[in-house]
């Protein structure tokens, strides 16, 4: 058998970079090929870039002449980023990834498509399980823009899937990701010197360690399965105990208060705005069941959410407000217990 | 030194610790060290409390996946103690019925209108009586976990959201899964009704049990009726904000924050002999028939139990 050739789209966004990065040096792999409007977010080797539009017509000529028996859609964006405002997002997101879908159609040598979705089509919702399985994802109305686009987008690749009954579709739905130099804006929030809380809320988070997160991509890319998979840590961890290890002071707001000021703070803190479902994240939290990523996709975490957390705490460097000693070491040393 | 420590009184330990600290500072020290110095003066257990309190605050310390805080629970514990103790001189009776390992489904029957203490109580008879303790995990009513405070607390102390789902996942990992199939009609029924069993929803705790196979323990709780009688309801103000009732007792809301004081109520807990379903298999809460059937045996048991242990414990406040 002639090695794997992978067509990489949104080849820009970090998690596209990662990936590729990885697949090139499987030997296994014999072709990666990326697509973007825009360049890997870190330098590539061999992997062969295509400057283009996932919305454009012209991709349904120009795809079925790479000869991939591989795509993966990394190119669904949580947050706006430069050059990519808020208002494009849903085209991005849900027009993209149609256009990519029917340009797929006209690829005999495609085997596998998975796409890098979202838990946030669960919700974040204060009731009902506390770890969604794959099947639980229209249990709940979808409140947010960004879970309606992901919404939107996971039933045409559903209706995609039925169509195209010899392709292996699998949608991946990740939890939020964190880790040591990862760049988003959660990330940020948590790296504020006081951090923002919805007073009397304290949510179950599991926030996915950036290794894990790639890692989890590439063996959905190498052994895709049918249907969804969660992509999330073991585990969860409280946001107030996440701050403590972090070692952030809270900073707790009334709720309704809390979108307006977090959006005001993120602005100029630099936590920049957290798009999607990130206020009702932090007020009811979510937490999703991953023994299908564990079992059927083969892929063990190596971090759980407390790992995550302390692993981002360990090789964070943000700005912190207080120099002075902080109140645990204070109490150590009245204890005779100070390290 | 250490009996000489526990024989002083509060403000005479911290008249000594800040003449230590005093000393300390005129010997040159900083504060902060001379605050360590003097700590030595500080008894154990404050010395404790102080280190314990500085592991929490750098956040080392254990939550399971479902965010119950054990430490957290321990800490809150002594207050439920005294509820049990002192203020509802709670009897509980078969706590041995409650299996001491693996999973088990634990079937109550729910009162107390204003805020239901029959969980903690039933927990507390669990914690103190049994020989071999451990936390059983308790669904809540939904809609508590949208308010803030009470939703944080709840998670700490063992509450999960009410879901199937959730029930399934607690068995599945061998733990205690305590139930109430009668729900908000439990509690928001009037207090002319007190003791009377209402409908056990659609029998999902049976089906949740066949699933996982696990035996169901019927418990009889007698008191909780009594500690905020609901002698009327406020349905224009349930409907403004989202609550399922909200309860007019003879203290609430007549007396403000002091209508929030339960009443002193006598309690009894009686634990029942579990009812096994170990033999059915977990097809068989496919089987409507069966489910309703089961449902009503663990019904009726709490009913009797009810009305049997009414009679044991006599008048309701004395």
């Amino acid at each position: 058998m002639a090695g794997r050739r992978i067509l990489i789209a949104g080849i820009g966004t970090h998690w596209g970079t990662e990936l590729a990065r990885r697949l090139e040096r499987d030997p296994a792999v014999e072709q990666v090929l990326g697509i973007d409007t825009t360049p890997p977010s870190a330098s590539l080797g061999r992997t062969e870039l295509i400057e283009a539009d996932i919305r454009n017509p012209l991709l349904a000529r120009l795809l079925p002449s790479t000869g991939a028996d591989t795509l993966v859609h990394a190119g669904i964006l949580w947050y706006p980023e430069p050059g990519k405002p808020k208002r494009v997002l849903h085209d991005i997101n849900v027009i993209g990834t149609l256009q990519l879908l029917a340009a797929c159609e006209r690829m005999p040598t495609l085997e596998r498509v998975v796409i890098r979705g979202s838990a946030a089509i669960y919700g974040c919702e204060p009731t009902g399980p506390s770890f969604f399985t794959e099947s639980m994802a229209a249990d709940y109305p979808l409140r947010t823009r960004f879970q309606r686009d992901i919404g939107e987008l996971e039933g045409y690749f559903e209706n995609f899937a039925r169509r195209h009954g010899r392709l292996t579709c699998c949608m991946l739905r990740f939890q939020p990701e964190i880790g040591p130099g990862l760049d988003a804006p959660l990330a940020r929030y948590l790296s504020l010197p006081a951090v923002p809380t919805q007073l009397g809320f304290d949510p179950r988070l599991q926030l996915l360690h950036a290794e894990d997160a790639t890692g989890a991509l590439l063996a959905a890319t190498m052994r895709p399965v049918r249907g969804a998979v969660n992509v999330a840590p073991s585990g969860s961890i409280s946001l107030a105990r996440a701050l403590r290890l972090i070692g952030r002071p809270q900073l707790p707001v009334p709720h309704p208060l809390f979108g307006p000021a977090l959006a005001r703070l993120g602005d100029r803190l630099g936590a920049g705005s957290l798009y999607g479902d990130a206020v009702r994240l932090l007020r009811y939290g979510r937490g999703v069941d991953n023994a299908r990523l564990r079992n059927e996709l083969g892929y063990e975490p190596r971090f759980d959410a407390v790992a995550a957390i302390r692993d981002f705490a360990a090789a964070d460097r943000g700005l912190r407000l207080v120099a002075a000693p902080r109140v645990a070491t204070v109490l150590e040393r009245l204890a005779g217990s100070a390290r | 030194m250490s009996s000489a420590a526990e024989a002083q009184s509060i403000p005479e330990i911290g008249v000594r610790f800040l003449r230590g600290v005093r000393t300390a500072v005129d010997g040159g020290l900083d504060p902060l060290s001379a605050a360590e110095a003097a700590s030595a003066e500080l008894p154990k257990p404050l010395r404790d409390g102080a280190e314990r309190m500085a592991r929490r605050l750098r956040g080392d310390y254990h939550e399971d996946e479902w965010g119950f805080d054990e430490e957290f629970a321990e800490g809150a514990y002594p207050f439920f103690e005294l509820l049990y103790d002192r203020w509802w001189r709670v009897e509980a009776a078969g706590v041995a019925n409650v299996p001491a390992h693996g999973r088990a489904m634990l079937v109550g029957n729910h009162s107390g209108s204003l805020f239901p203490f029959d969980a903690s109580m039933i927990t507390g008879a669990i914690m103190k009586e049994h020989a071999l303790p451990r936390w059983p995990r308790f669904m809540v009513l939904d809609w508590a976990f949208s308010l803030p405070f009470l939703s944080a607390f709840m998670r700490k102390v063992g509450g999960v959201p009410a879901s199937p789902h959730n029930a399934l996942r607690i068995l599945a990992g061998d733990g205690l899964m305590m139930v109430f199939p009668e729900g908000v009609k439990g509690t928001g029924k009037p207090f002319a009704e007190r003791y009377r069993l209402q409908r056990f929803g659609r029998g999902g705790f049976v089906e949740v049990a066949l699933r996982t196979g696990s035996p169901i323990v019927p418990i009889a709780v007698v008191g909780g009726e009594e500690i905020y009688p609901k002698i009327a309801d406020g349905r224009l103000l349930a409907r403004a904000i989202g609550a399922p009732y909200v309860p007019i007792t003879p203290t609430f809301p007549w007396l403000g924050l002091l209508g929030l004081v339960p009443l002193p109520s006598r309690w009894r807990i009686e634990f029942c002999e579990p009812v096994v379903l170990d033999g059915l298999g977990p097809e068989a809460a496919d089987d409507r028939q069966l489910v309703f059937e089961i449902s009503e045996q663990v019904r009726e048991t709490i009913q009797r139990k009810l009305y049997e242990n009414l009679v044991k414990r006599g008048p309701a406040f004395v």
